[in-house]
């Protein structure tokens, strides 16, 4: 028995100390709907990889707000495009989307493509995985694929100058801070000594059997709750607190004239347009235009794709959330995104397909990602999938096309498919 | 303003006379220990009380610099900070005629947001300190406790205290806020310090546009949204002064007295 107990106690601390370092961050447990129908990332980029404190990094990459947006959320209409990172181990100093600067919320829509580029410095030594993601309201922050980020500590600390407008130059790291705490301290004084006055000399037990007999208005001083004395020294202390408003607001009015509002200014990036249009693809089976076999981790979808340019095309890649799995070389993979989130992917059959043909293909992805991301729906309300085809062309024209499949494991096919 | 009572009858001035010798009666040693106790353990329930509620209704208000905006801050502030105060002013006032319920709420508080801000988001999470202090509702406290013993009504006091504990708590904190609503120029344009802050200390789950910003047409009062800010928010705190004193009075005062009369 205590043998038992024993090995039990073990197996306990052993698996508790030795869980593989965690890298997700909570995305795992949202509803793959949520990441499959919403938003696909693609070409993200996090370099460099390692840096010392003070130093740049930069995230560049691309989502689309996909058509199949669902209606179980609200329509995509506010967002944030942000990096997700453990809290600020980085201070992020540049933004543009779509080209232009965004310092803050922009608006998007369906369909819309967003090219983003984050420049943050390193904050804090340590390993860091970092994200792109985009924050939509009423949906939350959705993330793309992550890179691991050493930050190795420097000699120098870390500082975050910002530029006023009257030419002087600040350290947002440490600028207004000790003023704040005295300020507030000095405040806390005054409020300290009121208490001392009222519970040091002053008991609460005779007190209580006296107020219990006198109504509430009744403050007594012929008794001697509250005498003159007490209204003397209470006035003293409510006229320093004044006096130190007064002082204080005009001392701050003097040093610093210039005070602006918080500042907020939300645009729709412009959104390409393309000049041309490449693909059309419709997905095909019926009902279920995409498989997914557990027991391998292996995503089948099958489709008709016609070739509505003047080139060859070719299906190069399929992005879907915050995966990307692509047909090519491993060089191609590795230029792809990060290498936790890139897959391979197989397509049926491999030629390209001729100009004005369509041709029905199957592409494969097999990948332990779908179930470490959650990314597959097995039985849920919306057995649905959805993700972003890119086709190439002989001159290097890309177009990337969304489609939306319906997904049925292969466990259901046994019982119910043919 | 002390209140002389005006022609007592001979048997009414005798009783006050036997409760001035109540009052000063010696039990020194059980009075000390019990102050103590009470003064000290009460501390952290009452902290915890006020930041709970603090928390509940003005949330993200009162964590980032960039929050700390011309409309809606001095509004949410001044309804979720007065509720506790309030509370325990009715409870001090009523038992020992103490006007001390209000500062010391807030001065519990005080010591509690810094500990908290200090350990749990500057050294667990490094956000800077000067982005992530807590407002100080102290000043506002002594004000409020000394409307109550001028006016000795707790009605006078939400009526003429709730106005002043929104423009004194608004005001207090402005003063260390002005740095951070200097200009300054940061991603092609020009922002405030405090909107550089929250841009550049990231907060991937607390998205920019979960501010409200200037929301609405109060910027047709002539730009001064401020002061019409203040107005609300006076208001606000006068109905939550009342929040605060049925809590007082009804969660606090009543099940004790109740039970009490039981024994
Ligand atoms: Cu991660």
């Amino acid at each position: 028995m205590r043998r038992w107990l024993l090995s039990g106690i073990l197996t306990l601390l052993v698996t508790c100390f030795s869980v593989a370092q965690a890298f997700a961050h909570g995305e795992a447990a949202d509803e793959p709907f949520l990441k499959d129908l919403t938003v696909a990332f693609y070409n993200v980029h996090v370099s460099p990889t390692s840096i010392t404190v003070g130093q740049p990094v930069t995230i560049t990459g691309s989502l689309k707000i996909l058509e199949t947006w669902p209606y179980t959320l609200d329509p995509p209409v506010t967002a944030y495009i942000t990096p997700v990172v453990p809290g600020p181990v980085f201070a992020l100093v540049d933004r543009e989307v779509n080209g232009q600067p965004a310092f803050g919320s922009i608006t998007v829509e369906r369909g819309g493509t967003y090219d983003f580029k984050m420049v943050m410095r390193g904050r804090n030594p340590g390993r860091w995985h970092v994200h792109p993601g985009i924050a939509i309201q009423g949906t939350g922050t959705l993330i793309g694929p992550g890179e691991w980020v050493t930050v190795s500590p420097s000699d120098t600390p870390f500082k975050l100058n910002v530029m006023l407008l009257n030419g002087t130059t600040v350290d947002l790291e440490h600028f207004g801070g000790g003023f704040v705490w005295w300020w507030s301290f000095a405040g806390f004084i005054v409020g300290l000594v009121w208490m001392i006055y009222w519970t040091v000399p002053k008991r609460t037990v005779t007190r209580l059997a006296v107020t219990s007999q006198l109504g509430a208005n009744d403050d007594a001083p012929d008794i001697g709750l509250i005498t003159r004395e007490d209204h003397k020294w209470m006035n003293v202390l409510a006229a320093i607190t004044i006096l130190m408003l007064v002082g204080g607001w005009a001392w701050m009015a003097a040093k610093y004239p210039v005070r602006l509002p918080q500042q907020t200014d939300r645009f729709a990036p412009t959104l390409d347009t393309s000049s041309y249009h490449l693909a059309e693809v419709r997905p095909v089976g019926s009902p279920n235009n995409a498989t997914f076999d557990e027991k391998t981790n292996t995503l089948t979808i099958s489709l008709d794709v016609k070739n509505t340019g003047t080139q060859p095309i070719m299906l190069k890649q399929y992005s879907m959330a915050m995966a990307t799995f692509v047909n090519g070389s491993q060089q191609e993979l590795a230029e792809a995104g990060p290498h936790d989130f890139v897959g391979s992917l197989q397509v049926e059959p491999p030629d390209p397909i001729p100009a004005g043909q369509t041709r029905r293909v199957v592409l494969k992805m097999a990948s332990p990602i779908f179930d470490e991301e959650r990314l597959i729906p097995l039985h849920d309300p919306q057995q649905l999938i959805a993700g972003l085809l890119a086709v190439r062309d002989n001159v290097g024209r890309e177009e990337r096309v969304t489609v939306k499949s319906v997904l049925v494991p292969t466990e259901f096919q046994a019982q119910y498919l043919p | 303003m002390a209140s002389t009572p005006v022609a007592l009858s001979g048997a009414e001035r005798q009783r006050r006379l036997e409760l001035r010798e109540l009052l000063n009666a010696k039990y020194v040693f059980i009075d000390r220990t019990w102050d103590a106790v009470f003064w000290i353990t009460a501390i952290f329930i009452v902290a915890g009380a006020a930041d709970i509620t603090k928390l509940l209704f003005a949330g993200d208000w009162d964590f980032w610099t960039d929050w700390k905006d011309p409309q809606w801050w001095p509004v949410v502030t001044a309804f979720a900070t007065i509720i506790i105060p309030s509370a325990l002013q009715y409870i001090q006032w009523v038992a020992w005629r103490f006007p001390t319920g209000a500062t010391y709420t807030c001065c519990c508080l005080f010591l509690a947001t810094w500990i908290g801000r200090f350990f749990q988001w500057h050294v667990a999470e490094s956000y800077p300190m000067n982005f992530v202090w807590p407002i100080s509702t102290v000043p506002a406290g002594i004000i409020l406790d000394w409307i109550l013993m001028k006016t000795r009504s707790f009605i006078l006091t939400s009526l003429i205290g709730g106005g002043a504990w929104a423009i004194l708590v608004w005001a207090f904190n402005y003063i260390p806020l002005a740095p951070y609503l200097q200009p300054a120029q940061f991603m092609h344009h020009v922002l405030t310090v405090s909107d550089v802050q929250g841009i550049a200390y990231i907060r991937s789950q607390t998205p920019e546009y979960l501010r409200h910003i200037e929301r609405g047409a109060l910027r047709s009062f002539l730009g001064e949204t401020q002061y019409v800010s203040l107005l609300f928010g006076g208001t606000l705190a006068a109905v939550g002064y009342w929040v605060g004193q049925f809590i007082g009075r009804y969660l606090a005062v009543w099940p004790i007295r109740r039970y009490i009369k039981t024994l």
